[in-house]
């Protein structure tokens, strides 16, 4: 039988576009969505209809992955190089790790360590053969 | 002399409260110099800088005490009740140094999600026709106003009044009683209950 489902929604051609031109997109595929589950239940279309509703589930998913990266995106770019970024755009890695010392703090010593380094370096010795 | 001593004080002493304070000492010192003519360059230096330092420090202790107002004579306040309270004190509003969510929450339970799918059993037939009610499924974190909203904003109809029950399969049914200027068949047709 011949496949009335739509034509396939994708990320590709999606990010292309502007939010705007997504959001209107979302909200239409929202609405072929909700039409498309009041003939699920009033019996109409068949298995072609049925069919296309997981077409448009995940189509709708699509839409907002793209709108929600592309402003992520964006937010990254606003606050690069800032000190006080979002708590959600700084990086993850794990709760430990996030309160240890940095490697410069780390690296401070005392300026008596100091002193004694310069004045005392680890020397090396060699026999002249 | 006079305009030379001037000129040192003057840049010597950047500060404003200085300034009056200068030219005072200035002309307070010109006088003595014109007294003291055959006298050295040095013991008139002398009295000018310990004069310009006496200056300076009576002017500073008087800034200081409007700051910090007078210790010793400070009002007390007379306390009528044996009760302290805690006074109202300044509040300031937050002025966060950065947003703590980069993007804010969408809303999950807008009116695409709160209807479902408008029933379309027999007694929902029923209720078209002789009530002029719609019956939906609906979220079950919907409430009766949110319902009013989304099914206005979807079918661009008023509700009259809705009324909610939670069915045994753990879905909610709304039965939606729309206002005597609409239609539930018309509505119900555009829809495509039938």
């Amino acid at each position: 039988t011949f496949n009335l489902t739509m034509t396939r929604v994708k990320c590709s051609k999606l990010r292309g576009k502007k939010p705007d031109e997504l959001q209107k997109q979302l909200e239409e595929l929202r609405q072929e969505l909700n039409t498309l589950r009041v003939g699920k239940v009033t019996g109409s279309g068949g298995a072609q209809k049925l069919g296309k509703i997981r077409n448009v589930r995940k189509s709708i998913a699509r839409v907002l992955i793209v709108t929600h990266q592309t402003t992520k995106e964006n937010l990254r770019a606003l606050y690069h190089g800032k000190k006080y970024k979002p708590k959600d755009l700084r990086k993850r890695k794990t709760r430990a790790i996030r309160r240890l010392m940095t490697p410069k703090e780390n690296s401070v010593q005392l300026k008596k360590l100091q002193r004694r380094q310069w004045a005392f370096p680890q020397r090396t010795f060699a026999v002249k053969a | 002399m006079g305009p030379k001593k001037e000129t040192k004080e003057a840049s010597a002493s950047a500060k404003k409260k200085d300034a009056p304070a200068a030219t005072t000492t200035a002309t307070a010192s010109a006088k003595k110099t014109t007294k003291t003519a055959g006298n050295t360059t040095t013991a008139t230096k002398v009295v000018t800088k310990e004069r310009k330092e006496k200056v300076k420090s009576t002017a500073l202790k008087a800034k200081q005490r409007v700051v910090r107002g007078n210790q010793l004579t400070r009002k007390r306040k007379i306390h009528t009740k044996p009760t302290f309270r805690r006074p109202f004190t300044l509040r300031l509003q937050r002025q966060p140094k950065y947003p703590r969510r980069s993007v804010p929450k969408r809303n999950r339970l807008d009116h695409f999600a709160i209807i479902k799918y408008p029933l379309t059993t027999e007694s929902a037939m029923k209720k078209i026709e002789d009530n002029n009610t719609l019956v939906f499924i609906v979220n079950i974190r919907a409430n009766k106003p949110l319902i009013k909203q989304a099914v206005k904003k979807m079918y661009d109809v008023d509700a009259e009044k809705v009324n909610t029950l939670i069915r045994p399969d753990g879905e909610k049914k709304a039965y939606v009683r729309l206002k005597a200027d609409h239609d539930a068949l018309d509505v119900a047709n555009r829809i495509g209950i039938i």
